[in-house]
């Protein structure tokens, strides 16, 4: 993630025309959570309140959008690294405030950042049931119970932006197979212990 | 002939006569055949040998291949029949013994089945259908230790490949699951199997 360069900090001063402390509170979460590559659509929205031109107005949020994300990205939780960031002459006021609405921000955003990273697909859901089997065609009695597991799998929410595609995967298990299953996810639970005790 | 347990439909008209051809087998050379039957109906996959035995038999024995051939086809009939009703040994030996074959033919033949039938049963049972059968599971897990968001990040991922059969072919599902939803799941199978085994 690039640091901030010169443009981005000229186009924060910005921030000293907005209406009120609130103003930029709100900005800046819109800002951390706007596309980078969109900044269009945000800035149209802002620029009335601001009173600046479309052009700045994109600027500013492309630039509330690089130091919100730095400061999440480098994991900064303390006041001075973050004042630390701004040049000497950048305006002190609007220094401290941004840096107060961003420490009370930061767990909130690594949260988010870290629920948004790409993955495998997800498990949302589990639900299972257990049936007996009573007849076949190759039997005509039996009493064979099986269980019937349906994962509910989010694909990897960054592709799918605002609309998560969630598919649903019923399998089915005979009473083997699921001992050996829970073989293997003990296994997992004795060696997550193993590295969490280390 | 009275009624049969192994069957409600009518019985090949064949069938009376291969028995009377199979009563003039000896009691060595029956208990011959019959190994030959069960180790096919107990291994049915393998075709290929059940027809060199049974050349083989029709060799050694001077019988012809082919009224051999359809003589095992008669026998065949009762043994799918008694699988599919689940009947008893005694069910079988009085079916045969209808079908006419000799007191003595059919009482080995019975045990022949009585110790068998616990493998016959368990492939029929595994010959039932099942939807998406769950075949194997791999996993890993690991520590996720940055992205393009978080320089740092420390948390652990679990990562699970189910293969799982849709008809003949084989899928692989990759699914990643967070370490509380593992301690879910896990509990979650726990309970099934508890489940399944108050039923069993």
């Amino acid at each position: 993630m690039a640091a901030l360069g010169d443009g981005d900090f000229a186009a924060l001063q910005i921030l000293l025309k907005a209406p009120s402390k609130d103003a930029v509170r709100q900005l800046c979460q819109e800002c951390f959570s706007s596309p980078p590559a969109a900044p269009g659509p945000l800035a149209q929205r802002a620029c009335p309140g601001l009173a600046v031109s479309a052009e700045e107005a994109e600027q500013l949020v492309s630039a509330l959008h690089n130091l919100t994300r730095h400061v999440v990205y480098r994991g900064l939780t303390g006041a001075e690294d973050i004042l630390c960031l701004f040049p000497e002459n950048f305006h002190q006021n609007l220094k401290n405030l941004l840096t107060k609405i961003i420490l009370e921000n930061i767990s909130a955003w690594r949260n988010e950042a870290q629920a948004s990273q790409i993955s495998l697909p997800r498990l949302v859901d589990m639900d299972w049931r257990v049936d007996i089997k009573t007849s076949s065609d190759s039997i005509v009695r039996m009493a064979v119970p099986t269980c019937l597991l349906q994962l509910k799998i989010q694909e990897d929410a960054a592709l799918c932006g605002n609309n998560p595609v969630v598919s649903a995967l019923t399998v089915e298990l005979s009473k083997e197979t699921l001992d050996t299953m829970l073989e293997g996810l003990g296994r997992i639970r004795d060696q997550l212990s193993a590295v969490a005790n280390k | 002939m009275g009624l049969l347990n192994f069957t409600r439909d009518p019985v090949p008209e064949a069938v009376s006569g291969d028995m009377h051809n199979l009563n003039q087998l000896s009691a060595q050379q029956f208990s011959e055949l019959t190994e030959v039957l069960f180790r096919f109906l107990t291994e049915p996959k393998e075709v290929e040998r059940f027809l060199t035995q049974l050349s083989d038999f029709a060799t050694m024995n001077k019988i012809s291949l082919g009224p051999l051939k359809n003589i095992v086809k008669s026998i065949l009939l009762v043994p799918n029949g008694a699988l599919k009703r689940n009947l008893s040994s005694e069910q079988v030996r009085a079916d045969f013994i209808a079908l006419g074959l000799s007191e003595e033919k059919a009482s080995y033949f019975a045990e022949q089945w009585k110790v068998n039938s616990p493998t016959l049963t368990r492939l029929a049972v595994g010959q039932t259908l099942m939807i998406n059968q769950l075949i194997d599971m791999e996993w890993k897990f690991g520590v996720t230790a940055g992205s393009s968001e978080l320089e740092k990040v420390g948390s652990i991922f679990l990562q699970l490949k189910l293969v799982v059969k849709k008809g003949t072919q084989l899928e692989n599902v990759y699914v990643e699951l967070t370490l509380p939803q593992f301690y879910s799941f896990l509990h979650e199978m726990e309970r099934v199997k508890t489940s399944l085994e108050s039923f069993s």
